[in-house]
């Protein structure tokens, strides 16, 4: 479909006043194929999709499987490679292991009108981009000790073109405590990685002077764990991982690294179970807990702005509070960035987050966000004030497998220089299948 | 003292079978057009003269494989039914239906029981999990024990009913519930189908 000039104006400028995001991987993880597999709602997994509650939380840190006996709650019968018995026969024999019995697939679609404000009247005052992007997930797990989890990404880029990715991750589960993971990795400081909402967190959003930020994927190879706490409740999680590196030029000699640890008091336990679970709180959205973590990210990115390369170091520290229907959670992360020949630069960006279940269809939020691009700037240098943004939004979800969002982002500093850019209505839809 | 005991035993045994003897059983099939299964419809007799008091041992109902089992559950008034979480996972039993005061039990750990009392007859709540909202099963509290559940095929079976004319009702959750009437011999079967649209 040729767009028209104005519309090929007016979408390129939408796509440059919203926070920037490397494709959409991280955002969207509602896997309806779960669904299919187990004969089960949206909502088993899922807060509001794609965040997940604390069984979803559990059912991932299986690797994709049910705890507790994962072959007693499927219903769809998988494809046998090799008899059981062949575990004998090895190593005169492969391992056996089985396939999905059905096409492990699903389908997400999203559109978007997105509503500039403070706009001049030559301008359209809103923009609809029906599908914004569409994504085919293929997902499940292989035999006992595999799991898989791809996507196939399409997204129109505001320029009369589609974009396209191909996520994938294979991962050996090994334990719950020990898995490793190759494929595309996640590294964003951010407690669960899915957003509620599409406008993109500043913390993750945060770009280096060569253009590297915490959202998105890069290639690599990780570690990962977890298990409970004491009595069965809450419990620890980490990921560790060394991945490609986000230079521009076409191979980066440099890999980079990065850890993250959290730790749950209170709440259904990391990798489930029903130990000590009894409640009178029986709501999917429901999960009276507090978790605690910590992130660390230190690579090297070859620049496209700057041609020398740019050393990063990324700390972040994380918290979150589930009771009854709300969900408090902050984010600070500091990053420190050296260019050779350059004045080293520190950046600041934190945000604290308010969520709330008015009804299970019905979610309000509130986000406050506040970034300095260089703490050690002198006053007069713009990159030394302190941008801050709030963003409200209502979330309903119509039905568990469609949801519509309403957000706002109100640029709170500097509003007369960023209103024209920044100020927006956003208003998407999402279904899955 | 062996003639007495043989005379006693006989004597019982007689007295049983006369007491059996004297029920019948209702059989038959539901039949629904077009129905993917014929399963869970309740078969029952509306109205049996006497009074059946609730029995002491608790019935029960299942949480397994994320599915209520039974499905359905026909029980007397007054009966204490147990709900049993025999899953990994966390479950829920609650009703949005008045009949059975609306009740949510919370969630409760793998091999733990809640239990409720039904004693409104008529009352036929429909049992949710909050948890996992596709899962759905439902209580049916009835005046007496009469009363059977179709299996895949629609078949029933309504076994030791005393002699008598009644008015069988349907129940299922889909159709609109039926009224029939059978006539239960003195011993033997009594036929009765049922067409449901």
């Amino acid at each position: 479909m040729k767009l028209s000039g104005r519309m090929r104006h007016l979408l390129g400028a939408a796509l440059v006043a919203m926070p920037l995001v490397a494709l959409i991987t991280s955002i969207a993880g509602a896997v309806p194929i779960f669904s299919r597999k187990y004969q089960t709602s949206c909502s088993t997994c899922h807060y509001a999709f794609p965040q997940l509650n604390a069984f979803g939380k559990a059912f991932q840190n299986n690797g994709w499987r049910y705890p507790g006996g994962d072959a007693n709650f499927r219903k769809d019968e998988p494809t046998s490679l090799g008899s059981e018995a062949y575990k004998q026969v090895w190593p005169n024999a492969i391992w056996p292991s089985d396939i999905p019995g059905g096409a492990p697939v699903a389908v997400h679609a999203a559109g978007t009108v997105y509503m500039p404000m403070n706009q001049p009247d030559s301008v359209a005052k809103s923009s609809m981009v029906f599908p914004e992007h569409v994504q085919v997930f293929y997902a499940g797990t292989l035999g006992e000790t595999f799991s898989f989890f791809g996507e196939v990404e399409l997204q129109d880029n505001g320029a009369g073109g589609i974009d396209v990715g191909c996520p994938f991750r294979l991962q050996w589960n090994r334990h719950t405590n020990f898995n490793v993971v190759v494929g595309s990795l996640h590294f964003d400081p951010t407690p669960g990685d899915f957003s509620l909402i599409p406008s993109d967190i500043n913390v993750s959003a945060l770009a280096s002077r060569n253009g590297w930020s915490a959202a998105g994927e890069m290639p690599g190879i990780g570690l990962w764990g977890a298990g409970n706490g004491p009595g069965g409740r809450g419990g620890w999680k980490y990921t560790a991982g060394m991945v490609q590196g986000q230079g521009m030029s076409p191979v980066g000699a440099d890999k980079d690294f990065y850890a993250r640890a959290t730790y749950k008091v209170g709440g259904l336990g990391e990798i489930g179970g029903t130990e000590g679970a009894a409640s009178k709180t029986s709501a999917f959205y429901q999960d009276n807990s507090a978790t605690v973590g910590g992130y660390v990210y230190s690579g090297t990115v070859a620049g496209a702005v700057y041609s020398q390369r740019e050393h990063l170091d990324a700390y972040a520290g994380t918290a979150n509070v589930w009771y009854q229907s709300a969900i408090l959670d902050a984010t600070v992360m500091s990053m420190s960035s050296k260019i050779d020949g350059l004045a080293d630069r520190k950046s600041l960006a934190w945000y604290a987050q308010g969520q709330y279940v008015i009804y299970p269809w019905l979610i309000g939020l509130l986000r406050y966000e506040s970034t300095v691009l260089d703490t050690g700037a002198p006053s007069s240098d713009p990159n030394s004030e302190t941008v801050t943004t709030l963003v409200p939004a209502v979330v309903s979800m119509v039905r568990a497998n469609v949801k519509v969002t309403l957000e706002y982002r109100r640029p709170l500093s500097q509003y007369d220089a960023r209103k024209t850019t920044e100020e927006h209505l956003l208003l998407r839809l999402n279904f899955a299948l | 003292m062996k003639r007495l005991l043989s005379g006693f035993i006989l004597g019982t045994v007689a007295l049983l079978l006369a007491g059996a003897a004297c029920a019948g059983t209702i059989t038959g099939k539901v039949t629904i057009p077009h129905a993917r299964t014929l399963a869970d419809v309740v078969v029952y007799v509306e109205a049996a003269p006497g009074t059946y008091p609730a029995p002491k041992t608790h019935a029960l109902m299942d949480q397994k494989n994320l599915a209520f089992n039974p499905h359905v559950l026909p029980v007397v008034a007054g009966t204490t039914v147990d709900f049993l979480n025999s899953d990994q996972v966390l479950h829920n039993v609650f009703t949005p239906d008045k009949c059975a005061n609306k009740f949510n039990l919370g969630t409760w750990p793998k091999g733990e029981k809640r239990s409720v009392t039904f004693d409104k007859t008529g009352c036929s709540p429909v049992l949710l999990c909050n948890v996992h909202p596709e899962m759905e099963g439902f209580v049916i509290v009835l005046q007496n024990p009469f009363a059977g559940v179709t299996d895949k095929t629609g078949l029933y079976t309504i076994a030791d009913v005393p002699e008598g004319k009644y008015t069988i009702k349907v129940w299922n959750r889909k159709f609109l519930d039926v009224t029939s009437t059978v006539t239960v011999p003195k011993t033997g079967e009594a036929k009765c189908d049922v067409v449901l649209k």
